[in-house]
């Protein structure tokens, strides 16, 4: 199958910037995948986010060059700040998570039925009527998911999900990540949190200064885990493991 | 200066009822103390109250000599730095140098501290940027460089390092051991166990309001029974410790990798 | 306070559009009539719309915020400086027709002010998307409406934010004029700044939701509309074209 979104030697400036945010780029997200993206603090994987899913240069402006194919019918993206994703326009967090399919003109009870199935994946139909306003910033993270998943995305597109869950929410979004990729979603979640990121990705790239400096199977990129930096320092050679449990099981006895 | 801080009896919130129902807590000056505790536990208002954001509408909460009830949160500045969750609330000067300058020049210090505050937390080489061109995680260190260039006794630091990349998280650890290491004392909000590892000498656990546990940090990393019961384990550092009985009980990386040195390693199982 | 206060009165639950019809009727007869009698009957309307919205306890104080300056301006400056003849008040002399003139002006003033404060007050923003949007109105269009009229609330809860934040970098509130003064920069730059980045984040948000997907929207729950609001609203819409014609046929006369 061909992939949802195919660049190929793509670089991408944001305006009044003469250096370009991303160069030299060229990767395919696939359906039925999780493909993590994550480097160093400001080198781009916010921005390759928004060139992946279409956003950029059509609403950032900026200039794109190279080739980009982007194949997804409804591509869904969740931001950083949940706080700036609300509409400001709901009563009720139903309404909100309805916002999507409500936009696409589809018939009410579709347009419910979605909204239903996304609070109930990420665990907020209890917070149905509750007021969007009042939601404790986690509260708020798991909603603006939701609110993504409602338009059914055949591409999501995801920037650091979790940094307002605690640890027990952070870890039930990067399993429900993993999950919607078995059912044939492309996921592409820019992260730093490369624990969990290693339990769901089959693919990383890693970003530097707005270059690839590595792109391919997780287990051979996500080199930066705790686990990793530890088993690295502590002389094991390559492949390192990525986790406690990888780790346990390259000592020898 | 340093200063210890103390909660006596103190309930405290937001008009609707009290978040902190008669809460007593002890911190050493010099102590570093970590609030762990699920969403809505109290630990945002336990740390809001140390800076005057919160008052207690009973009992008592001091830093050092100072009753906090009886200063504004600007005078309450010369001794508790505090770094809010979000950073994007309080920047606005053209530079990041300019910024990180503002809080000293506000309690009218000489401003020596800015640019080793800048240099601590890796941020000399965008000194000159304007803050909103920065990434957000970046924001986030330029407002803890502001607090550090403060030199506050005691530093009050509210999930300082989420979204933050290894290197960042490095930076952080860094500058707050050093600081605790000269007596300040430090009180830190956060649910990234790894760093809290890193940081903290002892774990406070919020419940509805209340402290649930009080213990030390490494007891308390390495107790997976206590760290389950709150949806947490142990960090990977700490796991391992306990998964290899690593000797000295270690739950921050240096320790683990002191105690691993020497293994074997085998090839990967394929 | 600026803004929707939730509540169960008749404007309150009825359609959306009747408290603004009200008000904007209120706008144009206040500017229909020219005598201090006149104005006098039509800010009776709007205290009148303001108790049926159980709005009085809501918008007193904005109200008083922003009718007292005025007056005491119109006052000074034609009661002052205003032309003969002169009617002496004790120890201070006033201009009769400057007196008169501040009336006019100052109860148009009056009138405007309470009958937006009290349509503010009693319409709810989720409540009034939804109404437009079951009249098919364009989401850009909504979306500009909707979020000037919730802007107050909005600034309110970012302006305490940068409040806590500043007064902790030690910044004093208070003090002297030279003080406050200084103070403002570091309390308005961060919410210009702040709402800027957010407006654009919200922007990117609000695409990806379908905001701008071109299909007509559809409405989940639109209000009720009742053929008794509708003959009140064209009730409306006769008192003002009759006014008008009265202020010209009279003018002609």
């Amino acid at each position: 199958m061909k992939p949802i979104v195919r660049l190929v030697d793509a670089a991408f400036a944001y305006p009044a910037c003469e250096a370009p945010a991303l160069a030299d780029l060229s990767l395919d997200v696939r359906r039925g995948e999780v493909t993590a993206v994550t480097g160093p603090v400001g080198a781009g994987a916010s921005t390759l986010l928004l060139v992946a899913a279409g956003f950029a240069p059509r609403l950032t402006g900026g200039t794109l060059t190279g080739t980009r194919e982007i194949l997804a019918a409804r591509p869904g993206i969740v931001f950083a700040t949940p706080w700036t994703q609300l509409t400001g326009l709901s009563r009720t967090v139903a309404d909100e998570v309805a916002f999507g399919p409500a936009s696409h003109g589809r018939p009410p009870a579709a347009v419910r039925a979605a909204a239903r199935r996304a609070m109930d994946q990420l665990g907020v139909a209890h917070l149905a009527a509750r007021d969007p306003a009042t939601l404790s910033g986690g509260e708020l993270q798991s909603v603006v998911v939701a609110s993504a998943l409602a338009l059914e995305p055949d591409l999501l597109v995801l920037d650091d999900p979790a940094a307002e869950l605690d640890p027990a929410g952070a870890d039930a979004l990067y399993a429900l990540l993993g999950a919607l990729a078995v059912t044939g979603v492309a996921v592409l979640v820019a992260t730093q949190d490369l624990e969990r990121a290693a339990r769901i990705a089959q693919r990383a790239i890693l970003l530097e200064a707005g270059r690839v400096v590595a792109d391919g199977p997780a287990a051979a990129t996500l080199t930066g885990t705790d686990a990793a930096l530890i088993a690295r320092a502590a002389g094991c050679p390559a492949p390192l493991p990525l986790d406690v449990d990888a780790l346990v099981e390259r000592l020898a006895r | 200066m340093t200063f210890g801080v103390r909660l006596e009896r103190v309930r405290a919130g937001y008009g609707q009822g009290d978040v902190l129902h008669d809460v007593s807590l002890d911190v050493a000056a010099g102590e570093s103390l970590a609030l762990l505790g699920a969403n809505g536990a109290g630990k945002t208002t336990l740390a809001r109250l140390l800076i005057g954001l919160v008052r207690p509408s009973a009992g008592r909460v001091t830093v050092g000599d100072w009753d906090v009830s009886g200063r504004r949160p600007d005078e309450l500045a010369r001794r508790v730095g505090y770094v809010f969750q979000h950073a994007d609330h309080q920047l606005f000067a053209r530079t990041v140098r300019d910024d990180v300058a503002f809080g000293p020049r506000c309690l009218g210090l000489p401003g020596d501290g800015v640019a080793a505050a800048l240099e601590e937390l890796g941020l000399s080489r965008v000194a000159g940027a304007h803050p909103y061109d920065l990434p957000a995680p970046a924001r986030k260190l330029v407002t803890l460089a502001g607090v550090l260039a403060m030199g506050a006794g005691v530093l009050v630091l509210d999930e300082p390092t989420a979204g933050f990349d290894h290197e960042s998280r490095e930076l952080v650890v860094a500058a707050l051991r050093r600081r605790i290491e000269s007596g300040v004392t430090a009180v830190v909000v956060s649910h990234d166990l790894a760093f809290v590892a890193e940081a903290a000498e002892r774990i406070v656990v919020m419940r509805e309001g209340a402290i649930a546990t009080d213990r030390r940090a490494r007891d308390m990393l390495r107790d997976e029974d206590a760290l389950h019961a709150l949806g947490l384990g142990p960090p990977p550092a700490a796991a391992l410790g306990l998964r290899l009985a690593l000797s000295g009980s270690p739950v921050r990386i240096a320790e683990c990798v002191a105690a691993l040195r020497g293994a074997r390693w085998t090839a990967p199982a394929v | 306070m600026i803004g929707y206060a939730a509540g169960r009165s008749p404007l309150h639950r009825a359609h959306p559009y009747t408290p603004l019809a009200a008000a904007s009727a209120v706008l144009l007869l206040a500017f229909a009539v020219s005598t201090p009698g006149a104005v006098g009957v039509v800010v009776l309307a709007a205290v009148a719309l303001a108790l049926l919205g159980d709005a009085t306890g809501a918008i007193v104080r904005p109200m008083l915020v922003l009718v007292l300056p005025t007056w005491a301006l119109l006052l000074v400056l034609h009661g002052i400086l205003g032309g003969d003849p002169h009617l002496v008040l004790g120890p201070v002399t006033l201009s009769e027709p400057g007196v008169r003139r501040a009336l006019v002006l100052g109860g148009r003033v009056t009138a405007i002010v309470i009958a937006f404060l009290t349509a503010l007050a009693t319409v709810s923003p989720p409540r009034l998307v939804e109404a437009m949007t079951a009249r098919g109105v364009p989401f850009g269009r909504i979306f500009l409406l909707v979020s000037s009229l919730t802007l107050v609330p909005r600034m309110r809860a970012r302006a305490v934010q940068i409040l806590d934040a500043q007064q902790s970098r030690g910044l004093r509130i208070g003090g002297s004029a030279a003080a406050r003064v200084r103070a403002l920069v570091p309390l308005v730059l961060p919410l210009v700044l702040g709402a800027l980045a957010e407006v654009e984040e919200q922007v990117l948000a609000l695409d990806a939701r379908g905001a701008a997907s071109g299909a007509r929207r559809t409405a989940l729950d639109p209000p009720r509309d009742t053929l008794g609001e509708r003959l009140v609203r064209m009730a409306l819409i006769m008192a003002v074209l009759m006014a008008y014609a009265a202020k010209f046929m009279g003018r002609g006369a």
